[in-house]
């Protein structure tokens, strides 16, 4: 045998171990307090199953519960991500451009980069917030502008009084805003600067303001899976930042969670909740994503550990200290689901009361896996302020049996009529589900 | 009358290639287990990611070695039957196979892309190394493969 042949046949054998590793479990097993956690596995090559952005054909809609129905409520946006209801029923949305990937740094930056551009559509947003306005509600809005412009990559907004904050990238911005304007054209004031690039990982930050609107609190991604660009890159990231809306001062509220988004007050107890993306590359059934309130002081494990006190052995130095405190988090929602919005739902009127003491979850949706999980919006059903029973698939079919995302679910919000509002980024569409009727 | 040497046939004019080549993922896989043993001291992750590079330019390289090699063993019947020259070969082989190993293990995020696997894999590749490049220079030095004609007196 020659050795460019003895060569190849290596490289096939290498490329065969990459495939071996811990059969994958139903992730219905990770759902709830008490998920299950299999051991780590590194592989040499990672699970790995991406979702081709496919698109929706005309009339073609997701799949919804039994008793329920849905509508496009507005098509062809540009990476619609979040959705702010306005007093007056009027809705934002915020379509950010990414920032750039950052330079490559190591070999597998660029695999990285490749996976990002192929499971994304391509194209630029144009990093505006637009404003759709259905004033009798029939699901059609009668008016569209771009409320506002020149934006870097905003995501979280919130409204308190005549002040409209909008989470960019690299901060905070507040707007002057009076109830039925369509456009903003004040410029903004930065009102708190955020973690922002060169690297910026996890870009996207997240926005909610205190039931009483004396704060705001801002969700700040890693800056990596797991450390592997250094711990000084996430100095101050990973966490749930506290900005004092008059002053703009800040101080961290909750750390160690990973990539924290759909900040949202639980109204009957007041308490602040989110969902987080953890970290992955250590198996398909690793490590729970999750939805939990949060503890003012909490740490939540990240780097260090993960669902309490289960140690990550590729973060060093470690840091036992931390680890012994880490809170456990409330409620699994199953690994890789990538949760990114959240809304809890006693203001859905439009639909039937057993969806109306919950709180629905966008997903979406896995790449660290073979078998796709998320790519839909669950809900899960709340009792005295806590999560009280299974979660409940309301709207699937964002994927097909192909691998094709026709749309990938992200911010979810309740409008003025009470209906559910998704925004799908991949199928640049705004979803609105009613009851059937 | 010339004293024949066993002919090297991937030669640049006279110059042949396999050994202007080795030197490179040598050097690599010397200095990938050196940035290997300060990243598991310091845990810095720019020592990982120096890594990295030099594991995929020592494979890239190994490669090249291993086709200018073979060219020169399938062209010359007197290589093939010098003993030395397969243990060389089967080594860097293995060299080959363990660095894509380890380039793989050395994806993984942080500082499992280095301890215990990683590490481990660049101080074996290294050993073999330093037979299968003595046998190397066997091949050369004293069994004059591609050195030029010696005219006798």
């Amino acid at each position: 045998m020659s050795v460019p042949r003895l060569g190849l046949l290596g490289a096939g054998a290498v490329l065969a171990l990459a495939a071996c590793g811990p059969a994958p479990s139903d992730p219905a097993r990770q759902l709830g307090p008490n998920p299950y956690l299999p051991e780590q596995h590194e592989y040499l090559m990672p699970p790995m199953a991406l979702s081709k952005p496919g698109g929706w054909a005309p009339e073609q809609t997701p799949t919804v519960a039994p008793g329920l129905r849905i509508q496009a409520l507005a098509t062809g946006l540009k990476n619609p991500r979040r959705i702010l209801v306005l007093p007056n029923g009027d809705l934002l949305v915020a379509e950010p451009q990414p920032p750039d990937p950052p330079h490559p740094k190591r070999p597998k930056d660029f695999v990285m980069n490749w996976v990002e551009a192929k499971t994304h559509p391509p194209g630029k947003a144009p990093n505006d917030i637009v404003l759709l306005r259905d004033a009798n509600g029939d699901g059609v809005p009668e008016t569209k502008t771009v409320f506002l412009k020149g934006l870097n990559a905003p995501f979280g907004m919130a409204l308190v009084g005549g002040d409209l904050y909008v989470a960019d990238t690299d901060g905070v911005l507040r707007f002057p805003y009076t109830t039925g304007e369509t456009q903003v054209t004040a410029p903004g004031v930065m009102l708190t600067d955020l973690p922002q690039g060169p690297i910026d990982h996890h870009w996207t930050k997240d926005l909610t303001a205190s039931p009483d609107g004396s704060k705001l609190y801002a969700g700040v991604g890693s800056n990596s899976n797991i450390t592997e660009n250094g711990i000084g890159a996430e100095k101050d990231r990973a966490a749930i930042w506290e900005i004092d809306r008059a002053s703009g001062a800040h101080r961290l509220f909750a750390t160690g969670l990973r990539n924290p988004n759909g900040l949202t007050f639980e109204p009957s107890t007041g308490v602040l909740w989110a969902v987080i993306n953890e970290r992955d590359e250590l198996g398909p059934d690793l490590v729970p994503d999750y939805m939990t309130s949060v503890k003012d002081g909490g740490f939540y494990g990240w780097p260090y550990s993960y669902w309490g006190q289960h140690v990550d052995p590729r973060v060093k130095p470690q840091r036992p200290d931390l680890v012994a405190k880490a809170t456990v988090p409330d409620y699994g929602l199953s690994s890789h689901v990538a949760p990114l919005g959240m809304v809890f739902s006693n203001t859905a009127t439009a639909l039937p009361p057993a969806w109306r003491s919950g709180a629905f979850v966008g997903e979406h949706g896995s790449w660290n896996r073979k078998q796709f999980n998320g790519y839909k919006v669950v809900y899960v059903p709340f009792a005295n302020g806590r999560p009280a029973g299974k979660p409940v698939d309301v709207v699937t079919g964002f994927i097909g049996k192909d691998g094709k995302a026709h749309g990938r679910p992200v911010g979810v919000a309740i409008d003025a009529h009470g209906g559910l509002l998704i925004a799908d980024d991949i199928g640049g569409t705004v979803w609105r589900v009613t009851a059937a009727q | 009358m010339a004293y024949e040497t066993p002919r090297s046939t991937a030669s640049v004019a006279g110059h042949p290639i396999h050994p202007m080549l080795v030197p490179i993922p040598i050097a690599c896989y010397l200095g990938a287990l050196v940035t290997d043993i300060v990243y598991a001291n310091t845990a810095q992750f720019q020592w990982t990611n120096f890594s990295q590079w030099l594991l995929l330019v020592g494979i890239i390289f190994t490669v090249l070695a291993a086709i200018a090699g073979a060219i020169d063993v399938i062209g010359e019947p007197r290589i093939r039957s010098i003993p030395a020259l397969w243990v060389h070969a089967i080594g860097n082989v293995t060299v080959l196979i363990l660095a894509i190993f380890n380039s793989f293990v050395h994806t993984h995020d942080a500082y499992t892309s280095v301890v215990p696997t990683g590490l481990t894999l660049s101080v074996i590749t290294v050993l073999i190394l330093l037979v299968t490049g003595w046998l190397g220079g066997e091949l050369v030095f004293r069994h004059r493969v591609g050195m030029k004609p010696e005219d006798r007196l």
